[in-house]
């Protein structure tokens, strides 16, 4: 029965408690949502870190990484790969060989990190090999009796690789993109003229069109300007195994971008074969082991098994490569915290102001209720209900709507591009999948009621110091 | 013998400056079946002498018996649960729970006091049969006129058959139509089930009715006088 007046309460004065519904929700919505997109921007970055260029865990020779000498190996990689493999939680391995170097071109150069991989391991454990951009390359997979090398964008771009040309070619399909004819006209000037950087060249496109119609079109006319010649030449220079200086030629095999320009502008794939032969490194020595655990949270169990059988070598887990992103992540669960804490208590302030006026309104029906024999822990229970009903209504509405904006926008994401630059200069993607775990989702939940329940306990008190005698006198 | 038994009462107020004695030595005793009214010009004292006997004010001084419990020795938990099973109130101002229907209404006691359901059932057919709205079961406050509401309380007071029943003016918002409609229902419970009432009124009507009159002024007992 006091379950029932409870629920029938909640609805008499039906547009208050809609209101209080309804904030309840869009505040419950708007924290689990921003929540949910700040998360996936860290979930995406460390899934890129791991996935892309550290894997879990990496094994080195334990004075390969302060000296960069190449003769730094790991003494017994087939023994070593066993014990890995021996592991649980190690689902997969491969080596790498690891030398520091030059890219050049004819008009510029750079410091880069080359690195020999076993393409087909690779492909298992890495997927890096899917962000080859179309156009650029096979990832390794043409025959050619060339050396080849799998590049970033960033380095193709800083070596003038990656060129910008806007040919008649380019011009007629911006125009077919939907790029207005008088747009297309005023780049004509730029016709066919090579632009070495992507900075020249937006420079130029700038001082021709007006800021409006640069805000519309700048990443199409780029896009189509992109220009890229296959199989452009690298000249790669690094040490050998006796330190004499060597290099060689190498074929781009393909580009690839990501969501980290210092990676791409660092990174240098080549065969391990290729690197062997230049370098007189033998078969079967590697610099670096990788391995591949089952998923990301058994990277804190497994590091220390590693390290326990691997003694002598320098064992690294990804958060311990990159501590800015374990870091990050651990952050961001402080963040959500804060940040559903202010949520919650504007949620029981909400509460706890309409559980008062109710109260206050209620007071000669409260008044009667004792006098009729209702005891202090029934109505103490009656108001309680209610503001929990209040709070389960709009906080499951707010989770319900949050859990459909999350499950319709992770499918194709929240397009950020204006801010694609900076964020990709941190390693960021600026397409988020807006994304949330269960346990997240269903602590939320709880916390929620929670606070349903905490905030009752004032008005529930309220109403328990109304004296039945002076309550029914008063109207 | 005396369901109600008041042994030289007090009832003091302290305002801020003034003492005020609401119920000033009163000694009275009410039998099983009595259609009493207390009556007074107002300030004399009667509702606060209807709050005492209902257990909702305690008494400065004196006692006051109802079916042998001392009503100064019960903690607030127990006179909580004495009201519930021993007084039927009727208010003034009906005083139903707007968001239950009549019959929710008159079944909310009965289920205060975990009475199984069908039994509840019963009991509130029965009653709202003996106060004529027989067809208003499912009818809200709302939806009912004073008269109506007020009976729905009468049927509410006598749910969980209490010793007596305390109805502080209950016409006193009723038309005569209605207002004699409720005497005729409540003049009827006490014939055929021997029911107490004991009223608080300002209400001619409700004092021709009564079998007893007990007037007060400034908190004592004038005169008590029973009728044939």
């Amino acid at each position: 029965m006091i379950l029932e007046i409870a629920w029938k309460n909640v609805w008499r004065n039906k547009t208050r408690s809609l209101i209080v519904i309804t904030a309840v929700t869009i505040g419950v919505f708007a924290g689990v949502f921003t929540i949910a997109a700040m998360n996936s921007s860290v979930v995406q970055r460390i899934d890129a870190a791991v996935n892309e260029e550290m894997s879990h865990i990496q094994v080195n020779n334990k004075d390969f990484r302060s000296s960069s000498d190449i003769r730094n190996v790991i003494d017994d990689y087939p023994a070593l790969k066993s014990t890995l493999e021996s592991l649980p939680g190690v689902v997969n391995t491969t080596g790498r060989i690891i030398i520091k170097g030059i890219a050049s071109t004819a008009s510029k150069s750079t410091g880069v990190e080359i690195t020999g991989i076993n393409i087909e391991k690779e492909k298992e454990i890495f997927t890096l090999y899917e962000k080859l951009i179309p156009g650029t390359g096979s990832y390794f997979s043409s025959e050619t009796k060339f050396n080849t090398a799998f590049i970033g964008e960033k380095l193709a771009k800083e070596l003038n690789i990656i060129r910008y040309t806007l040919t008649g070619d380019a011009l007629s399909k911006l125009e077919s993109d939907g790029v207005p004819a008088e747009v297309v006209a005023k780049l004509g000037s730029v016709r066919d003229q090579k632009f070495p950087t992507d900075k020249k060249f937006s420079n130029s496109v700038a001082t021709l069109l007006t800021p409006a119609e640069l805000k519309n079109f700048n990443l199409k006319i780029k896009e189509a300007a992109w220009s890229y010649r296959e199989g452009s030449k690298v000249i790669l220079t690094f040490l050998d195994m006796e330190n004499n200086q060597t290099g060689a030629a190498f074929r781009v095999s393909g580009i690839f971008r990501t969501n980290n320009d210092m990676f791409e502008s660092l990174a240098v794939f080549v065969p391990e074969n290729e690197l062997r032969q230049l370098t007189g490194m033998e078969e079967g020595t590697y610099h670096r082991a990788i391995a591949r655990l089952e998923n990301d949270e058994l990277t804190d169990n497994v590091t220390p098994m590693i390290r326990g059988s691997l003694p002598g070598y320098e064992v690294l887990s990804w958060k311990e490569i990159q501590p800015d992103l374990a870091m990050l992540a651990d952050m961001m669960q402080a963040i959500y915290g804060i940040f559903m804490a202010i949520i919650l208590a504007a949620l029981a302030f909400g509460i706890v102001n309409t559980m008062l006026m109710a109260v206050l309104e209620r007071t000669r029906e409260i008044g009667m209720l004792a006098a009729i024999g209702m005891n202090r822990r029934k109505i103490f229970s009656m108001i309680m209900l209610e503001s929990v009903f209040l709070s389960i209504v709009g906080g499951i509405t707010g989770m319900a709507v949050s859990g459909a904006v999350i499950a319709a926008t992770a499918k194709n994401g929240i397009n950020l591009m204006k801010y694609s630059e900076g964020m990709e200069a941190l390693g960021y993607s600026a397409h988020l999948f807006p994304t949330i775990d269960v346990q997240f989702f269903i602590t939320t939940t709880i916390l929620i009621v929670l606070t349903g329940i905490l905030s009752s306990v004032y008005p529930a008190r309220k109403a328990l110091k109304l004296n039945p005698v002076e309550a029914i006198r008063g109207e | 013998m005396a369901v109600v038994q008041i042994n030289n009462v007090y009832k003091t107020y302290h305002d801020t400056e003034v003492e005020v004695k609401a119920i000033n030595g009163v000694t009275l005793s009410f039998n099983k079946g009595d259609f009493a009214v207390v009556v007074g010009p107002s300030g004399s004292g009667k509702t606060t002498l209807l709050n005492l006997i209902g257990g909702l004010d305690q008494p400065t001084d004196g006692e006051i018996l109802i079916g042998g419990h001392r009503l100064s020795e019960l903690r607030p938990s127990e006179l909580i649960d004495f009201r519930k099973d021993h007084v039927g109130f009727v208010f003034q101002s009906y005083n139903l729970i707007p968001v239950l229907t009549a019959a929710e209404n008159v079944g909310f006691i009965m289920s205060l006091q975990k009475w199984p359901k069908e039994k509840r059932k019963a009991r509130t057919e029965e009653l709202l049969d003996s106060v004529g709205l027989a067809d208003r079961h499912n009818s809200r406050p709302s939806q009912l006129s004073g008269g109506q509401q007020q009976r729905v309380a009468v049927a509410r007071a006598l749910a969980a058959h209490p010793e007596f029943i305390l109805a502080d003016e209950p016409t006193a918002n009723l038309d005569s139509k209605s207002a004699e409609s409720l005497l005729d229902i409540m003049e009827k419970l006490n014939r055929d089930e021997e029911m107490t009432f004991i009223f608080s009124t300002h209400d001619v009507r409700v004092m021709k009715r009564a079998r007893r009159v007990i007037t007060l002024e400034d908190g004592k007992v004038i005169s008590d006088e029973i009728r044939s």
